[in-house]
């Protein structure tokens, strides 16, 4: 599915409220500033559009939280959405490298028939990608199953597009006004 | 009808996630399309410890509009909530009711009504609520005996079925019984649920087959995203900063070019969408304003 123009109108009326926030304090601030201040508000007006329902939206505000406390909670309290920023993550598995070392050793000595290996090998595959997927989703690490993963990822996309709508949209239609 | 207008509501509605809302869209257009959709939420909730909370809320709360549309008259569990409505004190009723929909799908092969009361009966008969730490319970699968059971049974069974906490799950007629082979079905069908979901989603995947080929479209994909999304950020910038010159030097009012934005650029007008002008109008003065001009 496509996103739909309501979720667009809604992330552009979120990102808004959060640029006028942060509009008063950038009026003398540098390009790399003002860059920053667009793309954390567009990053937390898509996060809290699902309202902590998803984990993406929760660890994406963590994560701008850390990279910028101040504008974020400013950010939060103008759309009346503070407690997102407060909403609990689960935790990070800690693997220890020398147990899964240990195992994956124990594993390989076991002798494989020619098909088994064919089906080994796709495992692995697999299990790489759904590594690359979990570095690429914010917060992909703390979910603990494949099922969740994916799921997440769905919504992740979607919102993606919504955001990538709406930016694109806004630079042609400037495009095209100062063209004229 | 109800429904109808329900599954607008579900679309549109952006509290909901992407996949309740492809599923709500694959069962309205395709009602006889049993997916194994609720069950999979109540599932998830409590294999996450219950973190999910408000997650399984919006799940509840919208359920009802897609039971409404696909469960046939005969359901006895119809009668747990016979009206579709978006009421919330439905929702506890529909966490439990998800439960005997995810077993339903497990019985594909089966004609689905039969299997429905069929089950239902067995679950009455064979009801445990000893509190097993394993969620799922096998059972064998029988031909299709005891059809057209009374639905005096039913409201019976319904409110045994509310007990419990867990998903039963049937095995299939000809596979393995073993508890760790069905949870370990279960969870791939789910996940190939989901790569389908993503398959609609991501351009360009419909040839791919395979979930290796098709994870790597889809990091592909969202890195790309991400990565326009940086672009569009630079573009505004560099736009901003010469909008604004251009605005300052020759003096314009803001109101002016806002209007004539919005009739010449096609793509502002996807926003548009009977929404009056007048409206669209601040919304972009104001964007506009915000980004330093």
């Amino acid at each position: 599915m496509q996103p739909t123009s309501s979720m667009n109108e809604e992330f552009l009326k979120k990102w808004q409220m959060g640029l006028q926030i942060f509009h008063p304090s950038i009026d003398n601030t540098s390009v790399h500033e003002r860059k920053k201040a667009i793309k954390l508000s567009a990053d937390v007006a898509m996060a809290s559009l699902r309202k902590g329902t998803t984990c993406w939206s929760r660890a994406l505000i963590e994560k701008t939280a850390t990279e910028d406390n101040f504008l974020v909670r400013q950010m939060l309290s103008g759309i009346k959405a503070e407690a997102l920023i407060n909403k609990k993550l689960p935790k990070r598995t800690v693997c220890h490298r020398k147990i899964v070392r240990r195992s994956k050793k124990i594993l390989r000595r076991k002798s494989k028939s020619a098909s088994e290996e064919a089906a080994a090998k796709a495992k692995r595959l697999v299990k790489r990608r759904t590594q690359g997927l979990r570095n690429v989703v914010p917060g992909g690490e703390l979910m603990s199953n494949d099922v969740l993963l994916l799921q997440e990822t769905l919504d992740y996309i979607v919102s993606l597009q919504t955001q990538v709508n709406v930016m694109r949209s806004i630079v042609d239609a400037a495009e095209a006004e100062i063209e004229r | 009808m109800n429904g109808a207008i329900g599954g607008d509501l579900l679309l549109n509605c952006t509290d909901m996630s992407v996949l309740e809302r492809q599923r709500a869209h694959l069962k309205y257009f395709n009602p006889s399309f049993d997916s194994p959709l609720a069950g999979f939420f109540a599932d998830s909730s409590m294999i996450n410890g219950g973190e999910m909370d408000g997650y399984l809320a919006t799940a509840g709360l919208n359920l009802p509009m897609i039971y409404g549309e696909t469960t046939v008259e005969g359901d006895p569990r119809m009668s747990i909530s016979p009206e579709t409505t978006l009421g919330t004190g439905n929702f506890k009723k529909r966490k439990f009711d998800t439960e005997t929909k995810d077993r339903n799908e497990k019985k594909k092969k089966m004609n689905r009504e039969e299997v429905t009361e069929e089950e239902e009966e067995k679950s009455k008969i064979t009801e445990l609520n000893n509190g097993s730490p394993k969620s799922i319970k096998k059972m064998k699968n029988k031909a299709k005996k005891e059809e057209n059971n009374c639905s005096n049974d039913s409201s019976k069974v319904t409110k045994e079925l509310e007990k419990t906490d867990y998903i039963h799950v049937r095995a299939r007629r000809g596979q393995a019984t073993d508890s760790h082979s069905i949870a370990e079905r279960v969870r791939r069908e789910k996940i190939s649920e989901r790569m389908k979901f993503l398959q609609d989603l991501v351009p360009g995947c419909d040839k791919i087959t395979g979930k290796a080929g098709m994870l790597d479209e889809i990091i592909n994909y969202v890195q790309s995203l991400q990565r326009q999304m940086v672009h569009s950020g630079y573009s505004h910038e560099m736009v901003n900063s010469g909008y604004s010159n251009e605005m300052v030097n020759s003096g314009y009012h803001h109101v002016n070019p806002m209007q004539q934005a919005e009739t010449s650029s096609d793509p502002l007008s996807c926003f548009n969408n009977g929404q009056a002008p007048s409206m669209w109008d601040s919304y972009v003065q104001n964007l506009y304003g915000s980004l330093g001009v």
